[in-house]
Order: structure tokens, then C-alpha cells, then sequence
């Protein structure tokens, strides 16, 4: 493939959230509010923490464990999501991290 | 900004570059309110469940401050609770003593002969208690309850509102722009989140303190607000299109609403007693001979005071209970032998009397694990919406069809002919009634026979309900269908295995006697808003037989018993414990060989005597007859049926051996759990995260609605006017109630018959396995840690008896 029919990337960035099942709904609505168009989200994960290690969601409760947001939008997008984020971590536990990535079509990252 | 400013703002971190998102602050002021589920599935929620993440006595007072309730129980009504005895004085001078740091600072001397635990104790028992403030009216609130009502009860509102609006607010905006004159509110803005801003902005709240003002102003109507709640997180879709409304709705029109007739004003009246005056009169001693060691003493509040009290009642309760639990895990043998019948029962407090009384009768083993019997599902009745029964903590995973059992079909048909007619007649009748030409001659027409049949419900209630049953046909003729019905999705034959599996993982059980009863429980009441609230919680607010029948359908299932092996002579049977009766009712019965119908002639007559049992020792409760406890479910005047959860204490997770032998009163949840054969603590997470989970929103629910009866709970059930099913106002108007009626939580004569006291949760399981489980849930470290529920740990392997401390760790004191 040559220079030519490559085909074009762009840069973006990703936004990757990890928060407790609790508050899906609260991590919805800043992404939303920043403008991020959609977003993948992976129930029930693990992991070590400050806290030791994590489990996932028990058997009869959807707000035990953990969840994972992963996003990817134009960077003033996602530095809105992460600053509402930090925001909310001031009272809820999670994790963000935040990296640039590229992608092929970018108009399906921005918000209609 | 000049360039010296820039820096400057930069240092304080103020120059943020985006400005910080009003959607998130609306989000989060939004649970600042618990959930309000509508009456007809009306759960038990903590009211204060947006103070989790604080230490509960710093809650008690945050919310206080934020709701404008009471942070504590009138210390008048603490004052006659110990003069019955609970607590006792004794245990409440034990705990002013601890309260004030030990013996040593206790017994310093602070007047003549006078010690501070003295003064604590005058305090708590003799001094003059001043009058709480009365609430100032909200008339902005108010007025936007009005919108509410009328926008959220389509089909009964007499001038329903927003019929083509696409949510709350801009349904009320035009009723909100013609009833201010003022020229400020033409200039609002279309959508609610704009005019939150535009409000906000108006009103000069700084973004500093837009968070506080936000959650301060959704305090002000905690019943829609929570009602908002409700339809946003968990109302199914069909449901939250109808009516759609969010947070940012309510928000805005409460703050216009102020914006229109000038703000709202705060006001503080201090009314600070001098408490040292009163110590002197009460000692008879001058004012000027205390020291000043008795300073601190002087200013705490009274909800200090009764926090003292509060926790006095719990380690009354707790300590011994504890200690017993322990002795009996040293002595009591397992039940190995083959038992008469075994019965499942939920883990609801009324069944530990059942389990109590049918145990005295005969070799049964009852157990205990949460109503639902762990199955996700909703169910459908032909022509109805669905309904969920399931705790609210997890959604539906399946949607079973309602079907008419083999050998009822008729008995079907007659109750959804006559449910269809009654649906018709009801609809009609609301026609008529509110039509202008219509309700003058309705009134005429159906007065008479509604005369009649008021008069029926009064003098001859048992009547009236025998013929309403006639005329309404027998519900229990249709069942939850497994299988693949009419619309229904049925369970695989994967999935009856795995929620068969669960039970007996969860609870330590093994299916070995010749019958094997899941009871699921409901309550009994005519003319009652809260009758859901007698249901099973665990079956969001429905009795709790559609479960019982789907898992004793599982459990029959020829598949199912193969897989796990359960003996050819063993059979389950459903059935449902009426806890305002104490009947029980078994169903279907004609599937049950004929090998079995001695056992089953005996099951049933033992429980025909626990029944009698338990419903004597509830009238006594009630300080009524057993006759009466019958009529008072069928007797439309009735506000008192039964006394539901009041009294609810301990939440205990072990064997039943452990409590066989312990009368505790019906004050305690009950969930079977063998530690044993639960390695990696699974089990145990479960039962900690979901099951003890709702325990403590029913008991923070009766906790709170007596603590403040008239915020936190509902007030008296005699002026109490249901809203379209969506919950009941006071009088003709105002915020929907949330919590309990008064009547659920106090006697006639204002003491509380629930004793305000936090859940003790007692746990039969290796200390080590519990304290991982403590670190890896984040709702139990929030929970356990904030002393939202106290927790104690009984060590199978070596006896030791841990309560879980406010520093987070087991402490060796069980006390």
C-alpha cells in the first residue's frame, strides 16, 4: 500500500474511566455534557486497588462491582469529560487515564 | 482580566479551563433524595441513602440541617420508651458513661457531690426539653407540587397537564409564565437545563456554591423529587416516555418559582436554652458552683442526646443476642436427621415467628433465604403491563407470562373476566364523574349502592370481602409459566439449573425431607395506600407467591432434579404466609402424588397451629383480639393491620441451629448460610451486597419515619389522599409523602412502637473471610465503616466473637 491509498488517520483521544457500577449514570452524563459522542462500556471488571483487590458484581446486585467507560473523541472533548471527572471523584472512588490515539473516520467521534 | 490577575486566579486554581458541568451538578443534587417507588410496588428506601459516604452521626446532622427535619427522637419520647425499658436506664447511663470517654472523665466532679455523668444523666432524663421549630410553609414548593400532580397523574388529574409537552418543564412553563405578574419570567428560557442556568445566574449563586444550592433545593420536595428519581433510574421505558421529566424539571421551576415572588428567605432562630440554669435548678445548687468541665456537657444539642439513647437500645439489643448466637455455635448440633418437611421462608422479620411456631409443632427445618427465591424476573398477567418481582438492586433478567395453572383454567377465566369488567366499570365511572353534564346524576346513580357497600366494608367486613372475593375471582389461578408461554420467555433448562443451584449455595440447604415448602409472604388490607408496603420486599413491593411457584416449578423440573440429584420422593410445594392473618395457603396441590398426601395432611395442620400461635402473640402486640386481626384485614377503616417490619434490629447470617432456640421477638432477618461450603466467600458477598442491603433500607426507612414522622415519614394516615397511585399527599395538597405512616410506627397514644435503632448485623463465618469481603465491596465498607450498620462476626473455628469498630477493623470487644 503506498502512501497514496493509505488510508488517512487522525489524532484523537481516549478517555478510559473505571468507576463502581453505582455510578454508571453519573459518568453518562458528563460524557454526554462534554460533547463525546458515544462510548463503550465493559461491565464487571476487576482489579487491584487502593483497597486490595476489587471484585466484580455479586450475583443479586447490578451496583456491586466495577465498570469500565472507554471513549474516544477530539481532545477539547475529552479534557471537558476528565476535568467534570475530577470533579466527581472529590466524593466517588475511580480511575481515569487518558492517551491519544488515531482513528480512520473521524466524523464518527464527534457528536451529531 | 489583566495579566497579573490571570496569574493569580491560576494560583487558586480558579482559572479551570471548562466550566464545570451543570448536568453532572444537577445529577448529583438529584440524590441528594432517595427513589420513591409508586405505591402499587412501594419499597423500603434509607431516606438519608445520598449520606452513605459520611459517618452516620454526621449524616443525622447534615441531613437535618439540608431537610429541615429533626437529626434525632424527641428526647420526650426517649424519656417514655426507657421507662419501659427500652432501653433501659441502666444501659443508658452505661453508654453516657462511654460517651463521655470512659470511667475516669465520667466520675470527675463537677458541683458539690455531683458527677458529669450526673449532669449527662439529668440531661437525658429530668431537664425541660424545648419545643422543635415548626416548619415555615414553602410556597414555591407547594406550588410546583401542584404542577407535578397534575402533569405526573394523567387520566385522573381533573386539568391534566402537558398533554402534548415533551416533559415537566415545559409543561408548566405556560401555567408558570400566567401566574406571575412579574416581567422576569418572560425571559425564561425553553428548555430546563438552560433555565437552571439563567436561574442560577439570577439568583448570584457563585459556581462554588452551586453544588450545596442545587442539592438544597431538591431537599425542599423530597416526594417528587423522588418520584423524578424513581421514573429516571427505575421505571421500565414505556413508563418514562409517557410522562418524561428529569432533575433539571423540577430544579428550574422550584427556582423561578422563587425568582417570581423574590427569594426565599433563610432564617436560623436560636433558641438556646441556658442548660447550666436548668442543671443548677435541677441539682438545687447555684449556677456559679459548676466547674467548667461541665461546659461541653451544656452545649450539646438534643440530638446528641438522643443519638445516647439511640445507641444505649442497640448494644442492649445486640450484645446479648450476640452472645447467645456464640454459645449456641459451641453447643447446638447440627440437623443432620431426616426432618417431617422442610419450608423455605423469606428472610423477612414476620417469618422468624412462623418459623418459630411451625418448629414447635414437629420435626420441620425452615430456612431462610431472600422472597424472591433468587429469581430476576417480571412477570405479565394477559392484558397488563409487566411487573417486577425482584429487589430493586438488579434488573429483570426474564420476563415470565402469567398462565392459568392445569386444572384452574376456569377458575382463570372467571378472574380475568371479572378484572377486565372491574377495569371497564372503574374507567366509566371517572368518565361520569368528572364530566360536567354526568357528575351530578352519577353521584345519584351509583350512591345508593355505594352506600351499601361502605356500609358492608363497615359492620360486616368479613362479608364484604368473602363476596368481593366471589365476585373477583381467584388471582392464584395463573402462575408464573417456565416454560415458553403466550409472550413469556420461560427459563432454559441452564437457567433453572443455575438459580436451583444458587438457593442451595446460598442458604447451606439440602433438599432431603419428603417435602420441601418455598413460602413466599404478602400482606392483607382493603383501603390502604401503603398494602404494598406490607408485601415482600424482596418481590418489589408484591406478594411473594409468583416466586415461590416459578422456583417450585424449577425445582420440580424432571431436568432439573436430575442434574442435582434429588430424591424421587422428595416435592416442592409453593405457598404464600399471609403476615396480617398468618394463614398460609399452599398451591397447587394437584399436582402432588398421592404418596404424599399424609405428609402433606400433617404440614397443613401444623401449620394451622402456628398460625393460631403467631396470631395470638401479634394481638397481643396489637393489644387486640385474634378475631380482630381477621376483621381489621378486610374492614376498610382499618389503619393498622398488622405492624409490618416495626421492631426490625438484627440481620443474621448463619445456620438456623444458631437461633433455633432464641425467641427474637420478630425483629430479625433471617438468611441461612454454611460457611463451609462457601471457600471463596462468594455466597457470602452475595448475601452481604443484596440481601442485607434491602434489610438496611427497611431498616433506616423505620428508623427515620420515627425519628421525624411528619418529614421523613408520611404522618397520619387519616388525611392521607392518594395521587394517581404515584404516592399520597397530605390534605389536598402539597409534597407526596415519603416513608412510613404514623400509624405503622407508634400506638395510638404517640409512643413509638419501633425503637429507633440502627441494623445489627451478626455474621456466623471465619473473621479473616468477612474482613476481605469488607474490602473488596465498596458498599460494605461504606456501610460497615460509616456505622450504618453495625456489625458483628462470630468465628466458626475459634469462637471468637468481633465487632466491627469505627476504625474500620474487628475489635476484639464484642460489647
Amino acid at each position: 500500500m503506498n502512501e497514496m491509498t493509505r488510508p488517512m488517520l487522525h489524532l484523537m483521544k481516549k478517555i478510559e474511566v473505571v468507576v463502581q457500577a453505582a455510578d454508571i449514570k453519573l459518568v453518562e452524563t458528563v460524557l454526554r455534557d462534554a460533547g463525546i459522542a458515544g462510548w463503550t462500556m465493559i461491565r464487571d471488571v476487576a482489579g487491584m486497588g487502593h483497597h486490595g483487590f476489587h471484585q466484580g458484581r455479586t450475583i443479586f446486585s447490578d451496583e456491586s462491582g466495577l465498570v469500565m467507560f472507554v471513549g474516544v473523541a477530539p481532545a477539547d472533548h475529552i479534557r471537558n469529560a476528565a476535568d467534570n471527572l475530577r470533579d466527581l471523584f472529590h466524593t466517588r472512588a475511580g480511575v481515569l487515564f487518558m492517551s491519544d490515539v488515531e482513528v480512520i473516520r473521524s466524523d464518527y467521534f464527534v457528536a451529531a | 482580566m489583566t495579566q497579573v490577575s490571570k496569574i493569580v486566579a491560576a494560583d487558586n486554581g480558579t482559572a479551570h479551563a471548562s466550566p464545570s458541568s451543570l448536568a453532572l451538578k444537577v445529577e448529583l443534587a438529584a440524590r441528594t433524595v432517595a427513589p420513591l417507588w409508586p405505591l402499587e410496588s412501594a419499597i423500603a428506601v434509607n431516606p438519608l441513602s445520598g449520606f452513605e459516604d459520611m459517618p452516620f452521626e454526621q449524616a443525622l446532622g447534615d441531613a437535618a440541617r439540608l431537610f429541615g427535619t429533626r437529626a434525632g427522637l424527641d428526647l420526650r419520647l426517649w424519656r417514655r420508651l426507657s421507662a419501659m425499658g427500652r432501653p433501659t436506664r441502666e444501659a443508658v447511663r452505661q453508654e453516657s458513661i462511654r460517651d463521655l470517654g470512659g470511667l475516669e472523665r465520667a466520675f470527675e466532679m463537677v458541683g458539690p457531690d455531683i458527677t458529669l455523668v450526673d449532669c449527662l444523666m439529668a440531661r437525658l432524663y429530668d431537664l425541660p426539653i424545648a419545643d422543635a421549630l415548626a416548619h415555615d410553609g414553602d410556597p414555591s414548593a407547594e406550588r410546583v407540587a401542584e404542577w407535578c400532580a397534575a402533569y405526573f397523574a394523567k387520566g385522573v388529574a381533573a386539568i391534566p397537564l402537558g398533554a402534548q409537552a415533551p416533559g415537566l418543564f415545559a409543561a408548566a412553563l405556560p401555567l408558570l409564565k400566567a401566574s406571575f405578574s412579574n416581567p422576569l419570567v418572560k425571559s425564561v428560557p425553553e428548555t430546563p437545563m438552560a433555565a437552571v442556568r439563567w436561574a442560577l445566574y439570577r439568583l448570584a449563586i457563585e459556581p462554588a456554591d452551586q453544588q450545596r444550592f442545587l442539592r438544597s433545593t431538591v431537599a425542599r420536595m423530597p416526594g417528587w423529587a423522588g418520584h423524578i428519581r424513581w421514573r429516571d433510574e427505575q421505571a421500565d421505558d414505556d413508563r418514562r416516555q409517557e410522562r418524561p421529566s428529569g432533575m433539571a424539571d423540577l430544579i428550574a421551576l422550584i427556582l423561578i418559582s422563587d425568582l417570581a415572588v423574590g427569594a426565599r428567605p433563610v432564617e436560623a432562630i436560636d433558641k438556646r436554652v441556658d442548660v447550666r440554669r436548668q442543671l443548677a435548678a435541677h441539682f438545687q445548687i447555684a449556677a456559679d458552683r459548676f466547674s467548667p468541665a461541665v461546659r461541653d456537657l451544656c452545649e450539646r444539642d438534643d440530638a446528641g442526646l438522643a443519638l445516647i439513647f439511640q445507641q444505649a437500645a442497640e448494644r442492649e439489643f445486640a450484645t446479648p443476642l450476640a452472645k447467645s448466637i456464640a454459645a449456641k455455635a459451641k453447643t447446638a448440633i447440627a440437623d443432620e436427621a431426616s426432618p417431617d418437611a422442610q419450608l423455605l421462608f423469606c428472610i423477612d422479620v414476620r417469618s422468624e415467628p412462623m418459623r418459630r411456631a411451625l418448629e414447635a409443632q414437629g420435626a420441620y427445618q425452615t430456612v431462610g433465604y431472600a422472597g424472591f427465591f433468587g429469581l430476576p424476573i417480571a412477570v405479565r398477567e394477559p392484558g397488563s403491563p409487566r411487573t417486577r418481582r425482584l429487589p430493586v438492586l438488579v434488573g429483570p433478567q426474564h420476563e415470565l407470562a402469567l398462565a392459568p395453572v392445569r386444572g384452574a383454567e376456569e377458575d382463570a377465566r372467571d378472574y380475568l373476566a371479572a378484572r377486565d369488567r372491574d377495569r371497564s366499570l372503574r374507567a366509566l365511572f371517572n368518565r361520569l364523574k368528572s364530566g360536567l353534564a354526568t357528575g351530578f346524576s352519577t353521584a345519584e346513580t351509583v350512591g345508593g349502592g355505594a352506600g351499601l357497600w361502605m356500609a358492608l366494608q363497615t359492620f360486616a367486613p368479613g362479608l364484604s370481602a368473602r363476596l368481593r372475593r366471589g365476585m373477583g375471582g381467584d388471582p392464584q389461578a395463573l402462575a408464573p409459566a417456565i416454560d415458553r408461554h403466550a409472550g413469556g420467555s420461560g427459563l432454559t433448562a441452564g437457567e433453572r439449573l443455575s438459580y436451583a443451584r444458587a438457593m442451595f449455595a446460598l442458604t447451606g440447604m439440602k433438599a432431603t425431607a419428603r417435602l420441601v415448602v418455598l413460602l413466599g409472604h404478602a400482606g392483607e388490607t382493603v383501603n390502604n395506600p401503603y398494602a404494598s408496603a406490607l408485601d415482600c420486599g424482596a418481590c418489589a413491593g408484591h406478594g411473594g407467591a409468583a416466586n415461590a411457584r416459578a422456583m417450585a416449578a424449577i425445582l420440580n423440573d424432571r431436568d432439573t432434579r436430575a442434574a442435582l440429584g434429588i430424591a424421587a420422593d422428595t416435592h416442592f410445594v409453593a405457598g404464600e404466609h399471609n403476615t396480617t392473618t398468618d394463614d398460609v395457603r399452599l398451591f397447587d396441590l394437584q399436582f402432588l402424588p398421592e404418596t404424599h398426601s399424609g405428609d402433606l395432611e400433617r404440614l397443613q395442620q401444623s401449620l394451622a397451629a402456628a398460625g393460631e400461635a403467631v396470631r395470638t402473640e401479634r394481638a397481643r402486640k396489637l393489644g387486640r383480639t385474634e378475631q380482630d386481626l381477621r376483621r381489621g384485614a378486610a374492614h376498610w377503616g382499618e389503619v393498622r393491620p398488622e405492624w409490618g417490619l416495626t421492631g426490625n434490629a438484627a440481620f443474621i447470617v448463619g445456620p438456623r441451629r444458631l437461633t433455633r432456640s432464641i425467641d427474637l421477638d420478630g425483629r430479625a432477618f433471617l438468611h441461612d448460610y454454611d460457611w463451609r461450603i462457601d471457600g471463596q466467600g462468594e455466597a457470602l458477598a452475595t448475601i452481604l451486597t443484596a440481601p442485607m442491603v434491602v434489610a438496611q433500607w427497611i431498616n433506616c426507612q423505620y428508623l427515620f419515619s420515627t425519628i421525624d414522622n411528619d418529614r421523613y415519614g408520611a404522618g397520619d394516615k387519616t388525611v392521607h389522599n392518594p395521587v394517581a397511585g404515584i404516592g399520597v399527599v397530605r390534605g389536598n395538597g402539597g409534597d407526596l409523602a415519603v416513608g412510613l405512616p404514623r400509624q405503622t410506627l407508634f400506638h395510638d397514644d404517640g409512643t413509638p412502637a419501633h425503637v429507633p435503632q440502627r441494623l445489627t448485623t451478626i455474621v456466623y463465618a471465619p473473621i479473616k473471610r468477612v474482613e476481605t469481603l469488607v474490602e473488596q465491596q465498596a458498599v460494605l465498607r461504606r456501610l460497615f465503616g460509616n456505622g450504618w450498620v453495625r456489625l458483628i462476626v462470630i468465628d466458626p473455628q475459634t469462637g471468637q466473637v468481633r465487632r466491627w469498630a469505627d476504625d474500620r477493623e474487628l475489635n476484639e470487644d464484642a460489647a
